[in-house]
C-alpha cells in the first residue's frame, strides 16, 4: 500500500511517500504564498522519483500549521500526533520527541504505540525556534549554515537574553560592540535556545531516550547545546525535517488499514 | 405464666407502635428535606422519654441501665446523647422555642468550647473520686470488701448516679427534689446536688443550677452537653485505640465532594469542628453525638454520610430538591 | 455627589466625540459578535432546545434586558453592580435593588484600557476599564453603585480606577478562608454591606425579605444543579449553550431565569429519553477551568473546542463565569437575621474555589472540585485556560496538573489574551489535545 504524508510547515512543505511501512521518496519546497500549489508540486516530485502515479496512492494525510490548505482532500493529523507516531517508528524505545521547527518548538510525550499522551508548545514566541537562529545569524553577519560549526569552536558562552527574538538581537549587537568573539556569541544563541527547550521539557518530564526532529535538528551547534543542557545524547533521525511528513504517512497507512476493515 | 413479663411485652409493643406511627407521621408531614431528620430525631426522643418514664421506674436498677448504656455507646458512639437523652430533649425543645421566636443563638468561642469539652473529664473525675476520697478520709475499722462495695454502689455518694442523672427527671418524677408551691419538680442532677450539699444549701444551689441551665439552654444550643460527665464518660470509651474500630455508627466524609463550605460546622448544636476540619473518611471525635444535623444540612449529595458499619444509613442530599422517592 | 468635584485620579480625559465614536463602532462590532456567536451555537446543534431562544435574546447585552433595567430604574429602583462573585447578591435583592455583574468580555475595549494600565495587567480588568472609558457596557452604566470585592491585586486597583466614575464599596475579603478570625471579619463586612445597601436604597432589609431573597437563590441553584446533572450523561446540550445559560444569571432577572432554566431542563429530559444526542456519545468530554470567560467576545475557547476537528464537548467547568456562580446554596440553619447573614457570609467565603484564597488546611477545595467533576461527569480531558496576566490561576496550574496526573486525566495549559489574532494557534493546540483524547478513547 502506498500512502503520502504532507507536512505543511510555516516555511517549507515536506512530503514523504510510504510504501508498506518504508519511506521510499521525499521532496520539499518553500511554502511561498500558495501552500496548496507547493504541496502539489512536492507530491508530484516525490511520486515521480519513486516511479508512481497519483492514482497509486491509497491515502493522503496532511499535518503542519497550514494543514487545512492541503491538496487532494487529505485528512489531517496534528503535528504533535505525527511527531509521536514517527518518533516511535524510528526509535522504538523513544517516549519523548522534541520538534524544533522554524517558528514553533514542541515537546511530545507518547506511549509505545506512538500515541501522544502529553505535549507542550513554546508559548507564542519564536525565541525557542529556528527563526531565532536565523535572526541571530543575520545579526552576526554569518550564513545560517555556518552558525553550528561556529558555535562548536567556542570555549564558553556569552550571556544573552533568550526571552525574545527582538531583545535577543539587540543583545547580540551589544555583544558584538563589546567585541566578544563570534563563536562565543553563536554558542550563546544556541545555549539560550536549548535553555528554553529544556525548561519546556522539564515541564513534561524527561525520558532517557529523547528524539530531536524538525529542521533545527540538522544544526550541530544546537544539538551540542541541547545535549549539554539535558545531560544526555538526543537521538537524531536521518532526515529530521521529514519526520512530521513521515508520521502523517504512517498515520495514513494505519487509518487506511482501519478503513479497509 | 409470668403476667408481669407479658404485660411488659405488651407495653413495649404499644410504645414501639406509637413510635413508628410518630415517625411515619413526621416523614409524611415533613416534606422539607432540610429539617426532616431533626423532626425524626425529636419523635424518637419523645418516644424514648416516654419509654424511660414507663419502664425504668423501679424494676431495673440504675446500674444496669448504665452498663447497658456503655455497651451501646461502645458501638453506636454517643447515639444516646443525641437521640435518647431526656435532658437533651429539654434543651432541644428550648432551641425550638427560640427558633420559633426568631431569636438568634449564641456560640461559645471555639477555644472555650474545646476547654469545656476537656473540663467534662474533670467534672467526671470529681464525681468518681469523691466517694473514694470520703472513704479514705473515714476508713472503717475492719476492712471489708463487701462493705466498701456497698458504700460505693448504694451509699449517698454513688458515683454512677451522677452518670445516670440526665435521665433522672423521668426515672423518679414523683419524688422531686425541687418543691415550688407544693408542686414537686424533678430535674437532672437534683438528687445528687442535694445529696452532696445537704438539704438547705442544696436547694438554693439547685435553683441556681436549674436557672442557669434553662436560660443557657435557651441561648446556647445543647449547653449542658458540653459539660455533661455522662457524655464525657460515654465519649471517652471510643478514644482508646483498642476501641477505634468499635464505633459502628459514625459520620463519614467524602473528601473529594466536600467544598468546605462550612455549613456542617455552623449547624452543629455542639459546635463540633472535627467534621469540618478532618480531611475525609471516618470522623473521629468524642464530642459528636451523631444527631446527623450536619449530614442533613450538607448541600452536596453524598458528601457526608451517617454510616452504620460499612453501610451508609443516611446520606447528605441536595436538599434544594425533593428526593425522587417521595 | 457633585460631578465636578470628582477629580479623575486615573482615567485620561477623552473628548466627548472620541468616546461616542469609539462606543458606536465597538458596540456595532460587539453586536455582530453576539449574533455570530449565537449563529454558530445554533449551527452546532441542529435540534437546539426551544428554550434556548430565551437565552439567545437575553444574551444580547444591548437588547431586552437593558431596556427592562432602564424601566425599573425609572420607577425608582436602584441598580447595584459587582465585579467578583463574592458580592452578596441576596442582600441587594432583599433591598429591592437589581444586582448585575459588570465584568467585561470585550476584546476591543481591552486595548483602550492600555491607556490607563500597562498591558501586563489582566485583560479582564483592562477591558472593564476600557468599557467604562467609552461607556460601552450597559449594565456598568446603569449601576448606581458598585460593590468591589478586593480579591486579586487587579480587582483591588480596579475599584480605585472605577471610583473615578461611581460610588464604589470595597469589601475586604480575607485571604485565608477557613480560619475563625477570617470568618468573623468577613461576617462583619457582610453586616456592614447590609447597612450600606439599606442606606443607599432607602429600603430596610427585613428578615422576611432576606428570607425571600435567599429562597429565590435556592430555587435558582436548584434549577442550575438540574442542568448540571443533565450534563453528566451522554451530551444533550452543547457546552456553550449551558455556559451561556449559567452566565446569563448574573444579569438576568433571577426568578425569570429560574423559570426558563427549568423549562430548558424539561426539554432536555425529553431529549434524553429520545436519545437525541447533540454529538456522538464518544465525543471527548472536556472540562474547562481557569480564568473566567465573559460573554460576548471571550467565547473563543468554547467555540474552538466544540467546532474543532476532532470535535470535543464541554461537559463541566470550574470558572467564576460558569458553574461557580450558582453551585453553592446558602445553608441557612435557622431563619433568624443573624443566622441568615452568617450563612450568606460562609457561602461566599468558604465554599469558593477562587485561587485568590488559601486555607489553613492546604487549600484542597479546588483540586477536590476538579477531581469530583472529572469523576462524576466522566471528563476525559481538562483544558486549563489562562489569560495573560492572571497570575493566580497560572500559578496554581502545576498543582492541578499533579493532582490530575495521579488519576491519569490529561490536562492542557492554554494561555491566551483578549484578542482574536491567536485563534489559529489556539486551534492547533486545542485540536492536538482533542486528537490525543480521541486516541485515548480508541485504544
Amino acid at each position: 500500500m502506498i500512502t503520502v504524508g504532507i507536512d505543511l510547515g510555516t516555511q517549507r512543505i515536506k512530503t514523504v511517500v510510504l510504501k508498506d511501512g518504508a519511506a521510499i521518496a521525499r521532496a520539499q519546497a518553500f511554502a511561498g504564498f500558495d501552500p496548496t500549489k507547493a504541496a502539489e508540486q512536492t507530491v508530484q516530485e516525490a511520486l515521480t522519483s519513486a516511479n508512481l502515479k497519483l492514482s497509486d496512492v491509497a491515502a493522503f494525510i496532511a499535518t503542519g500549521s497550514a494543514m487545512e490548505m492541503a491538496p487532494y482532500n487529505a485528512g489531517t493529523v496534528s503535528m504533535m500526533g505525527a511527531d509521536a507516531k514517527a518518533g516511535v517508528y524510528l526509535f522504538p524505545k523513544a517516549r519523548t520527541i522534541i520538534d524544533v521547527g522554524a517558528e514553533e518548538a514542541r515537546a511530545v510525550k507518547c506511549d509505545e504505540k506512538g500515541v501522544m499522551t502529553d505535549f507542550v508548545v513554546n508559548e507564542r514566541c519564536a525565541a525557542g525556534a529556528g527563526a531565532f537562529i536565523e535572526a541571530m545569524a543575520r545579526a552576526l553577519e554569518v550564513k545560517l549554515e555556518e552558525m553550528g560549526p561556529l558555535a562548536l569552536k567556542a570555549e564558553r558562552a556569552s550571556p544573552i537574553n533568550a526571552s525574545c527574538v527582538i531583545f535577543g538581537e539587540s543583545d547580540v549587537v551589544s555583544l558584538i560592540h563589546r567585541q566578544e568573539s563570534k563563536p562565543e556569541i553563536a554558542r550563546a544563541v544556541f545555549d539560550a535556545m536549548a535553555d528554553r527547550i529544556s525548561s519546556m521539557m522539564h515541564r513534561l518530564g524527561i525520558n532517557p531516550e529523547v528524539v530531536l526532529v524538525g529542521g533545527v535538528a540538522k544544526d550541530e551547534g544546537f544539538v551540542a547545546s541541547l545535549n549539554r543542557k539535558l545531560g544526555l545524547t538526543v537521538l537524531i533521525p536521518e532526515y529530521p525535517d521529514y519526520v512530521g511528513a513521515l508520521g502523517a504517512a504512517l498515520i495514513a497507512a494505519t487509518r487506511a488499514k482501519e478503513g479497509a476493515k | 405464666m409470668d403476667w408481669q413479663l407479658i404485660g411488659d411485652i405488651l407495653r413495649l409493643t404499644v410504645l414501639a407502635g406509637l413510635g413508628i406511627a410518630g415517625i411515619l407521621a413526621v416523614l409524611i408531614w415533613k416534606k422539607n428535606l432540610a429539617t426532616k431528620v431533626t423532626f425524626l430525631r425529636l419523635v424518637i426522643q419523645a418516644v424514648a422519654f416516654a419509654a424511660l418514664f414507663y419502664f425504668f421506674t423501679f424494676s431495673i436498677p440504675l446500674l444496669y441501665v448504665l452498663i447497658g448504656l456503655f455497651v451501646v455507646t461502645l458501638f453506636l458512639g454517643r447515639f444516646y446523647c443525641g437521640w435518647v437523652c431526656p435532658f437533651g430533649l429539654i434543651m432541644d425543645l428550648e432551641s425550638m422555642l427560640r427558633k420559633a421566636l426568631k431569636k438568634r443563638y449564641r456560640i461559645i468561642p471555639d477555644r472555650l468550647n474545646r476547654a469545656l469539652h476537656k473540663s467534662r473529664y474533670a467534672i467526671f473525675l470529681f464525681f468518681m473520686l469523691t466517694p473514694i476520697a470520703l472513704w479514705l478520709l473515714d476508713p472503717p475499722q475492719n476492712f471489708d470488701f463487701a462493705v466498701m462495695m456497698a458504700r460505693l454502689l448504694a451509699g449517698p455518694f454513688r458515683p454512677y448516679s451522677v452518670l445516670i442523672d440526665p435521665m433522672i427527671p423521668n426515672v423518679v418524677p414523683w419524688t422531686g427534689q425541687l418543691i415550688i408551691n407544693d408542686i414537686n419538680f424533678s430535674y437532672a442532677y437534683a438528687q445528687d446536688i442535694i445529696a452532696f450539699m445537704g438539704e438547705n444549701i442544696g436547694q438554693i444551689f439547685l435553683l441556681a443550677f436549674v436557672t442557669v441551665t434553662l436560660i443557657g439552654g435557651f441561648f446556647i444550643r445543647r449547653v449542658w452537653c458540653r459539660f455533661c460527665p455522662t457524655g464525657a464518660s460515654l465519649g471517652v470509651i471510643n478514644r482508646f485505640k483498642a476501641f477505634k474500630w468499635a464505633p459502628l455508627l459514625h459520620i463519614y466524609k467524602d473528601e473529594e465532594k466536600c467544598t468546605k463550605c462550612g455549613v456542617c460546622k455552623r449547624v452543629c448544636p455542639l459546635q463540633v469542628n472535627e467534621v469540618y476540619d478532618q480531611k475525609g473518611g471516618k470522623i473521629e471525635t468524642s464530642q459528636c453525638m451523631v444527631c446527623a444535623r450536619c449530614v442533613e444540612m450538607c448541600p452536596y449529595e453524598g458528601t457526608l454520610q451517617l454510616k452504620l458499619g460499612n453501610k451508609s444509613t443516611f446520606t447528605s442530599r441536595n436538599w434544594l430538591e425533593p428526593s425522587k422517592s417521595e | 455627589m457633585n460631578k465636578a468635584a470628582l477629580e479623575k485620579k486615573y482615567t485620561p480625559e477623552m473628548p466627548r466625540k472620541e468616546i461616542d465614536e469609539l462606543r458606536s463602532t465597538i458596540k456595532a462590532a460587539s453586536q455582530r459578535v453576539i449574533a455570530e456567536n449565537i449563529e454558530r451555537m445554533k449551527k452546532a446543534d441542529p435540534h437546539r432546545p426551544e428554550a434556548m431562544k430565551y437565552f439567545d435574546d437575553i444574551a444580547d447585552l444591548f437588547g431586552q434586558r437593558q431596556k427592562e433595567i432602564q424601566a425599573e430604574k425609572e420607577k425608582g429602583k436602584k441598580v447595584i453592580g459587582y465585579m467578583c462573585l463574592f458580592a452578596p447578591t441576596e442582600l441587594i435583592l432583599a433591598a429591592d435593588a437589581i444586582p448585575v455583574r459588570v465584568n467585561s468580555g470585550w476584546y476591543d475595549t481591552s486595548k483602550l484600557g492600555d491607556r490607563v494600565v500597562p498591558v501586563e495587567v489582566c485583560p479582564v480588568l483592562r477591558s472593564t476599564i476600557g468599557a467604562k472609558m467609552i461607556e460601552l457596557s450597559p449594565f456598568l452604566e446603569q449601576s448606581d453603585a458598585l460593590i468591589s470585592v478586593l480579591t486579586c491585586d487587579g480587582m483591588t486597583k480596579l475599584s480605585e480606577i472605577l471610583s473615578d466614575y461611581k460610588p464604589i464599596w470595597g469589601m475586604n475579603i480575607p485571604r485565608v478562608k477557613d480560619s475563625t478570625q477570617s470568618l468573623r471579619f468577613w461576617k462583619d463586612e457582610i453586616k456592614h454591606m447590609k447597612t450600606q445597601i439599606e442606606k443607599f436604597t432607602g429600603n430596610k432589609i427585613t428578615r422576611k425579605k432576606l428570607k425571600e431573597a435567599i429562597e429565590t437563590s435556592h430555587r435558582a441553584t436548584k434549577a442550575f444543579r438540574r442542568l448540571q446533572d443533565l450534563r453528566k450523561g451522554p451530551p444533550v446540550i452543547m457546552g456553550r449553550d449551558a455556559m451561556l445559560v449559567n452566565q446569563a444569571y448574573v444579569w438576568d432577572d433571577k426568578k425569570r431565569w429560574t423559570e426558563k432554566t427549568e423549562a430548558l431542563c424539561d426539554e432536555l429530559e425529553k431529549r434524553l429519553e429520545r436519545k437525541d444526542w447533540v454529538c456522538p456519545p464518544d465525543t471527548p468530554r472536556v472540562l474547562v477551568t481557569g480564568t473566567p470567560m465573559f460573554w460576548p467576545d471571550n467565547w473563543k475557547l468554547p467555540t474552538l473546542v466544540e467546532e474543532a476537528n476532532p470535535r470535543g464537548i464541554i461537559v463541566a467547568d470550574e470558572q467564576c463565569s460558569g458553574e461557580r456562580i450558582l453551585n453553592d446554596p446558602i445553608g441557612v440553619d435557622e431563619w433568624s437575621m443573624d443566622d441568615m447573614l452568617n450563612a450568606i457570609g460562609e457561602r461566599y467565603l468558604m465554599a469558593s474555589t477562587c485561587p485568590c484564597f488559601t486555607s489553613q488546611d492546604g487549600n484542597e477545595d479546588r483540586i477536590n472540585w476538579l477531581l469530583n467533576k472529572v469523576k462524576e461527569w466522566n471528563v476525559q480531558g481538562v483544558i486549563y485556560y489562562v489569560v495573560r496576566g492572571c497570575m493566580l490561576y497560572a500559578m496554581e496550574y502545576t498543582r492541578v496538573k499533579k493532582a490530575l496526573d495521579k488519576i491519569n486525566v490529561p490536562i492542557y495549559y492554554l494561555d491566551t489574551e483578549y484578542t482574536r489574532e491567536d485563534v489559529g494557534q489556539m486551534k492547533t493546540r486545542v485540536e492536538a489535545f482533542l486528537e490525543m483524547l480521541t486516541a485515548r478513547v480508541d485504544f
